[in-house]
């Protein structure tokens, strides 16, 4: 492996403007080995209830017979639909252990004979001509989702208000949760169809820059884009491609931090990327884009990292959504004793589940498999004001004296400290010496704020 | 059930739901703390080395005087003991280190009990307390013993254990506000060229409190602390800064800024986390404050020495400090508002 510019001249690497935390990265565990390709699973539950919003709407029956790919849920009001991701039978529409709530409506699809049998998605010979209404209609009709984490429907982050104007996109492969690796090891399996990805993102949104923010602890991956860029020039015209390396750091991968590192523009509190001229989108929503527009051929995998050293094979899989969680263990040697908890996500922002028996949806990235030397289950301590939490918050918020005021009984006071900025990115929490759940603190004072409103507006007999 | 399906796995029902993050870093309060004791070793080694084994009794008797004062409040406010985080070793050692070598080890014990219950215990233990817990203890001491805590000085004499209870002697700062900057300097030093004394009250050959003296072993913690992200240079470089200002004014700056307990009060005392403000702003109107207050109370006030009451004096404003300075927003940096 090469050295970068960087290293050498001893330059600073980009990054964000304030605070950040670097923890024990873990990505070895999984960033060596090839995504492997999960064998089709007995049976997926397709969950109705995928991204923030309205749910979709089915549109098979108990008794259908369905095609790998086929649309089994309609979009309602601004979602996205969802299609069977294994060919089959679908056995149920009902209730289904939901990874991010407790249920939610599911259609449970059983395995056919041939279960990885595919509608047919023809090439589009055009594909690279198609006005910009037809690819983001495209991308809508495949049912992408923001493949980073947060799940929002991606045409809508595409699609620009009238009187906005940017231009850059930014490919989001920073990848700065610890654990997870299944962007980094996209990019180094997937190079071409995502620098297409997002070369068709681009001319959705009229852009022609397009700026790639990787950590710096993912080099190859880097040299690896730099490389391709240079080779598929003439498909990539007009638009300009960059890879900027970003300094190891959490949250880097953070929307806003790393417009931060990569343009120098600052997004205000409340105001979106597009406020600044960005659009940003993540490498592995890149690559389902490219099928989107080129094959019409919708989201039915995700690549997804099982990590943690409570899982006996720790690696990626590309999984057929709907794909319970419990397979994706077996598939993985199995879980050991040891395991004390189970993060859907990275250990910083992730959530934990309560059983493997959940399918996975369009947003699950990784799952992280803990042992108790790895996470922290001890009690919290008072606030000793030594502000590592003030060093640490990326936006210059009070975490320590919002978590005073919360615990001393007075969340509403607490918005001064900076409460509604908060985006719980978990830096103070990391690096509070007290073990104070100061996310959980902010959370506190944000469901009071909450609660306060309702209040008023009921009195107010609105 | 967490493993249906799976072979192995953790059994049903134990497994931990919680918020964000799951990772947490690896310093702790009580590493942090005992850190810091530790980081006042090299001191306490050198004040046995110059003064004999008392300073080890005074230290271990006020200790033991914190450790009692903070188990009493345990069991009162009925909370688990919390004696392992080592915050009252540290008052201890830090109270004794403000105490002259030659008093008598029960005093410090009464000391180390008074400043725990009263100034940390009261106020609700860990991270209530308003002022510095192993001052407060200094401030009540002198109030309750005052010719012991002014009196009992040893000259310091490298490798004798024993020193006889005799030879008390007085610290360079009260004689040079008695007789002058000559006089101060004869108290420690005979001879040798212009600045020579420099060297004796960087090593820390001068009589004075069992901690401060040694300006070198002071260094050593501090630097130990500041290598490990522990203190920050903010409030100690603008002490200097407060107090070489005021020194000025005085006919010996240099004998100020390096005796006196100046080194020990801005490295480890007005550095406690607790009492000192959060912000590096904060921090330095903090500083020097601090060393504004102490040059003002050795040059025009009733005492020899100022640090104690400086950093007691500062502590009050803190919480205003922490109010006028706050950290930069970045939602809003390059906004107009």
């Amino acid at each position: 492996m090469s050295l970068s510019l960087s290293t050498v001249l001893g330059k600073s690497v980009a990054t964000f403007f304030k605070g950040g935390v670097h923890p024990a990265e873990f990505k070895e565990l999984t960033c060596q080995t090839p995504i492997e390709q999960l064998a089709a699973p007995k049976q997926v539950q397709l969950h109705l209830q995928q991204h923030i919003g309205e749910a979709a709407n089915p549109v098979v029956k108990k008794g259908d017979v369905v095609l790998r790919g086929q649309l089994v849920a309609s979009a309602v009001g601004s979602g996205v639909p969802v299609h069977a991701s294994i060919a089959g039978k679908v056995a149920n529409i009902g209730r289904a252990p939901h990874p991010n709530s407790v249920e939610g409506q599911a259609i449970v699809i059983e395995a056919g004979e041939n279960p990885f049998q595919e509608v047919e998605f023809p090439e589009d010979t055009a594909w690279r001509e198609l006005p910009a209404a037809d690819m983001l209609s495209r991308i809508r009709e495949a049912g992408i989702v923001g493949l980073g984490g947060a799940a929002f429907p991606t045409y809508r982050k595409l699609t620009l208000p009238a009187g906005h104007k940017v231009d850059t996109l930014i490919i989001n492969g920073a990848e700065c949760e610890p654990y997870l690796t299944s962007d980094h090891r996209m990019m180094l399996e997937y190079p071409e169809q995502m620098l297409l990805g997002a070369w068709l993102m681009a001319r959705v949104i009229g852009v022609n820059r397009c700026l790639i923010g990787i950590e710096d602890n993912k080099q190859d991956a880097a040299e690896l884009l730099e490389r391709k860029i240079g080779e598929l020039h003439s498909s990539l015209a007009p638009v300009k491609f960059e890879v900027r390396v970003a300094r190891t750091r959490y949250p880097q991968g953070s929307e806003k931090q790393l417009i931060q590192a990569l343009t120098g523009r600052n997004v205000p509190a409340r105001k979106l990327p597009m406020d600044v001229g960005v659009v940003v989108q993540n490498v592995a929503t890149a690559v389902a884009c490219h099928e989107a527009i080129r094959y019409k051929r919708p989201l039915l995998d995700r690549i997804v990292t099982m990590s943690g050293m409570g899982l006996n094979q720790p690696k990626n899989l590309r999984v057929p959504l709907g794909t319970g969680l419990a397979t994706l263990v077996a598939a993985c040697g199995g879980m050991k004793d040891t395991v004390v908890k189970i993060v859907a996500g990275g250990p910083m922002m992730g959530r934990t589940v309560p059983t493997i028996e959940i399918p996975l949806i369009k947003g699950n990235g990784g799952f992280l498999f803990l042992t108790k030397a790895e996470t922290y289950l001890g009690d919290f301590q008072a606030c000793v004001m030594c502000a590592r939490c003030l060093e640490a918050c990326p936006l210059g918020l009070e975490p320590n004296r919002i978590s005073i005021l919360v615990e001393a009984g007075h969340p509403l006071d607490t918005a001064e400290h900076g409460t509604h900025e908060c985006f719980e990115c978990g830096c103070c929490s990391y690096a509070c010496p007290s073990k104070r759940p100061l996310v959980q603190f902010i959370q506190v004072a944000k469901t009071a704020y909450r609660r306060d409103q309702r209040l008023k507006e009921a009195a107010h007999g609105k | 059930m967490a493993n249906s399906g799976v072979g192995g796995g953790p059994s049903a029902g134990t497994l931990h739901l919680s918020y964000g993050p799951h990772v947490r870093s690896g310093e702790s309060t009580s590493s942090i703390m005992w850190q810091v004791n530790l980081a006042l070793l090299p001191a306490l080694i050198w004040a046995v080395g110059v003064f004999g084994v008392r300073p080890l009794l005074i230290t271990l008797a006020a200790v033991l005087g914190c450790v009692a004062g903070e188990q009493l409040f345990c069991l009162l406010q009925k909370r688990r003991t919390t004696l392992t985080d080592g915050t009252a070793v540290c008052s201890g050692m830090l109270l004794a280190f403000t105490l002259p070598p030659g008093l008598s080890p029960w005093m410090a014990t009464i000391g180390g009990f008074l400043a725990i219950t009263l100034t940390k215990g009261v106020f609700g233990g860990l991270g209530h307390n308003i002022f510095n817990v192993a001052l407060i203890g200094r401030a009540m001491m002198m109030a309750s013993f005052p010719v012991a805590m002014t009196t009992k000085w040893i000259p310091p004499q490298l490798g004798n254990f024993f020193p006889p209870d005799a030879l008390t002697t007085a610290t360079p700062l009260a004689i040079l506000k008695e007789k002058g900057f000559e006089a101060a300097l004869a108290s420690f030093y005979q001879g040798g060229g212009e600045y020579d004394y420099l060297w004796r009250l960087a090593l820390g050959l001068r009589p004075g409190s069992i901690g401060e003296v040694s300006v070198l072993c002071i260094l050593l913690g501090a630097a130990f602390l500041l290598l490990r992200g522990i203190i920050k240079l903010w409030i100690p470089l603008s002490i200097f800064a407060g107090l070489g200002l005021v020194s000025l004014l005085s006919t010996a700056p240099l004998l100020h800024l390096f005796s006196g307990g100046v080194w020990l009060g801005a490295f480890f005392m007005a550095t406690d986390y607790v009492t000192s403000p959060s912000t590096p702003k904060g921090q330095i109107v903090f500083g020097v404050g601090i060393g504004l207050l102490t040059g003002l109370i050795r040059l025009y006030g009733g005492y020899p020495e100022g640090i104690c009451y400086a950093i007691l004096l500062m502590n009050i404003v803190v919480p205003a400090l922490n109010d006028w300075f706050r950290p930069k927003r970045v939602s809003t940096m390059g906004v107009p508002s």
